[in-house]
């Protein structure tokens, strides 16, 4: 009788002890793929350490995540509804690799290729270390890597992407962007606004920036030492701020464009312009030094919040040039001048500071 | 500036022997040519070896204590010698005669006395007219000392006085005493061996506003270097390449509102370019933190 026991004592030990294998161990190269029901406008969050990580958005209210790499995919509810009958609005997506279990503490270190699919009016956060990001056709995206690219198609709401030294793409999207890079280039097509006080922003260090048909009411481009190439048309009234320090600004516009132009340009660079301007007679005196504080991404925030709209300055008239080739002998210490002038009716504006580049309006 | 920077015109670069024009000129190709850029970096890294190799002999003052003590018992030896050979022969002869003997341990005591005073000489000449040059130098080139030494790679950031108001009238910083080497690099032995042996700080005059810049870039170079492990290559790359770009447009765009110190213009692109290295660590701070999912 004993051994009867002992006995079944060793299968049952042996049939779970194959059980859990088959639940957490994945062979390599088998697919793991998990699902969840979840609302329509669902937050999701996704990362990895490395990895490339793939999101599409689709017309089911669901959540599909599938890896081949990773040995789970588990899904963590952390919307604070109490009521679970309900789908989750928030949930974290955990990419687990072999022997790591579900432990908080390994959170965002596998290492792993991640596909997903979400619903197409869901936000997602997706983040990886050295993996390429490319996101389509979803509500909302925040996606952040250190070194790989990322790429965004069809994104309808809000797009923010940084990356230390990886690319940006950015397609057929609208709403409120904010794209940057320290190293990589930024390159944004066919954007426009979803709500007017949408904006758009850029920022690089040394990687160049290139926008073809950007629509937003604002729009703000910095860079440190790349070059800065927007084309397209202006919009009506749209406020364009463009600095950089050492590389080539360029704006291809086309031939009825209408705006103010503002520059602060270096002394020994020139302003060329296709177009036909008026400079302004009275320009404003530079005003007195301001103390200004650095900018924290917090401060930031609340300065894209507080401000308004910035008025368009009403045109003034002036002796008509064009077009303008300004050259002036190199003088021995850098000195900067303010040229101000206008193109048509005024509508946009275009204030341009560039430390030690040229700047160019080209017709297009 | 097209063409590449020679190797002379780096040097003097690093040494702060151009003129601002040029210094500027330089500055501006630094920024667009990575050939230079990386030769520049290279320089720079040499002249730090080379420092930090000849360290201790610039701080040991000259003459040695050895050769002070080697001096000073050839000529106790020597005088034992003549007062032995004063004690052996006699008479006004026999010590004019000691006297010209120029045996060796002799003519080793006198070659030492004379080292010792030509020391002294040149010593008291140098100190003498090392205080009007150290002053002078002071006054031309205080300003870019600063902004190379924001920089979040050094190992020493500039330590900024605390509970200080900005809109007070610019005020002194001093520089601390690790940090001065990072910009004046020399290969050549310095003119004054005393200031080499201690530098002394300059006082630098800074711009209304740039004090809380340098304060959040301390913090944020602080907070980057307090993460324990170590930044993996590829972001370090990309961080240091970036950082050199910023720190060029810092030191250009510096230069340029000091000597236009009334066209808030150049205030401006220096304020953005330091807006542009806070950007940036704050940045490589995220990325060091791990960033995680942000909730």
């Amino acid at each position: 009788m004993s051994a009867v026991c002992v006995v079944a004592l060793v299968l049952s030990l042996a049939v779970a002890a194959l059980a859990h294998d088959d639940k957490s161990d994945t062979k390599p190269g088998e697919k793991v793929e998990r699902s969840l029901a979840v609302g329509a406008e669902a937050t999701v969050t996704l990362c990895v350490a490395s990895g490339t990580l793939q999101v599409r958005g689709w017309e089911k209210n669901e959540i599909h995540v599938r890896s081949l790499d990773a040995a789970q995919i588990d899904f963590r509810r952390i919307d604070k509804v109490k009521d679970t009958s309900k789908p989750p609005n928030r949930v974290d997506v955990m990419v687990l690799n072999k022997g790591t279990g579900a432990n908080p503490k390994f959170d965002c270190q596998a290492i792993a290729d991640v596909e997903m699919e979400v619903p197409a009016a869901a936000t997602v956060q997706v983040q990886t270390r050295d993996g390429d990001i490319i996101i389509n056709g979803v509500a909302g995206a925040y996606a952040g890597s250190q070194n790989g690219d990322i790429q965004i198609e069809r994104a309808t709401k809000l797009v923010e992407a940084g990356s230390v030294g990886g690319s940006i793409i950015l397609k057929n999207s609208s709403g409120r962007i904010n794209l940057s890079s320290a190293g990589g280039g930024v390159e944004a097509i066919n954007i426009r606004a979803a709500d007017d006080e949408d904006t758009f922003e850029v920022g690089t260090v040394s990687g160049d920036i290139q926008l073809d048909r950007v629509s937003n009411s604002k729009v703000t481009l910095k860079t440190v030492n790349g070059n800065v190439t927007m084309s397209g048309p202006l919009a009506k009234s749209g406020s364009y701020g463009l600095t950089n320090m050492t590389g080539d600004i360029i704006l291809a516009m086309p031939h009825d464009a209408s705006f103010q132009l503002n520059a602060k340009v270096s002394d020994k660079q020139n302003i060329l312009s296709d177009f036909t301007l008026k400079y302004l007679s009275d320009v404003t005196p530079p005003p007195p030094p301001v103390i200004i504080k650095p900018k924290t991404p917090e401060a930031k925030g609340k300065t894209r919040e507080t401000k308004g709209k910035t008025p368009t300055p009403t045109p003034k008239t002036g002796p008509v040039i064009a077009p303008i080739v300004v050259e002036r002998p190199l003088p021995i210490s850098h000195v900067l001048r303010r040229v101000s002038a206008v193109c048509g009716s005024g509508d946009a504006t275009i204030s341009i500071a560039s430390f030690g580049g040229t700047v160019r309006l080209k017709k297009i | 500036m097209t063409r590449c920077l020679d190797e002379a015109k780096l040097q003097s670069y690093f040494d702060g022997e151009l003129s601002i024009d040029m210094m500027e000129s330089v500055t501006s190709h630094l920024a667009s040519c990575a050939t230079c850029a990386a030769a520049a970096r290279e320089l720079e890294e040499e002249s730090a070896l080379v420092m930090s190799a000849l360290a201790a002999e610039f701080e040991t003052s000259v003459p040695t204590e050895r050769l002070r003590e080697r001096i000073d018992a050839v000529v106790l030896g020597d005088r034992l010698a003549v007062a032995e050979a004063t004690q052996k022969t006699s008479g006004l002869a026999a010590f004019f005669s000691s006297l010209l003997n120029f045996g060796t341990q002799r003519t080793l005591g006198y070659a030492s006395l004379a080292v010792v005073m030509a020391f002294a000489a040149i010593f008291a000449v140098v100190k003498l007219n090392s205080k009007p040059e150290e002053t002078a130098s002071k006054q031309l080139e205080p300003t870019k000392t600063v902004a190379l030494n924001s920089s979040a790679s050094n190992t020493n950031p500039i330590p900024v006085p605390t509970g200080s108001n900005d809109s007070e009238a610019p005020k002194n910083v001093v520089l601390s005493k690790a940090s001065a080497p990072t910009v004046k690099v020399h290969y050549t032995r310095p003119q004054s061996i005393a200031s080499a042996a201690a530098p002394t700080p300059a006082p630098v005059k800074l711009f209304p506003g740039e004090r809380s810049y340098l304060q959040t870039i301390a913090k944020l170079d602080s907070t980057i270097k307090s993460n324990q492990k170590g930044m993996r290559p590829s972001l370090e790359v990309e961080y240091q390449r970036n950082l050199a770009v910023v720190d060029r447009a810092i030191a250009a765009t510096r230069s340029a509102a000091k000597s236009n110190p009334n066209d808030p213009d150049a205030a401006d692109f220096m304020f953005a370019a330091y807006q542009s290295k806070v950007d940036l660590l704050n940045t490589i701070a995220d990325a060091r933190l791990g960033g995680g999912r942000g909730h």
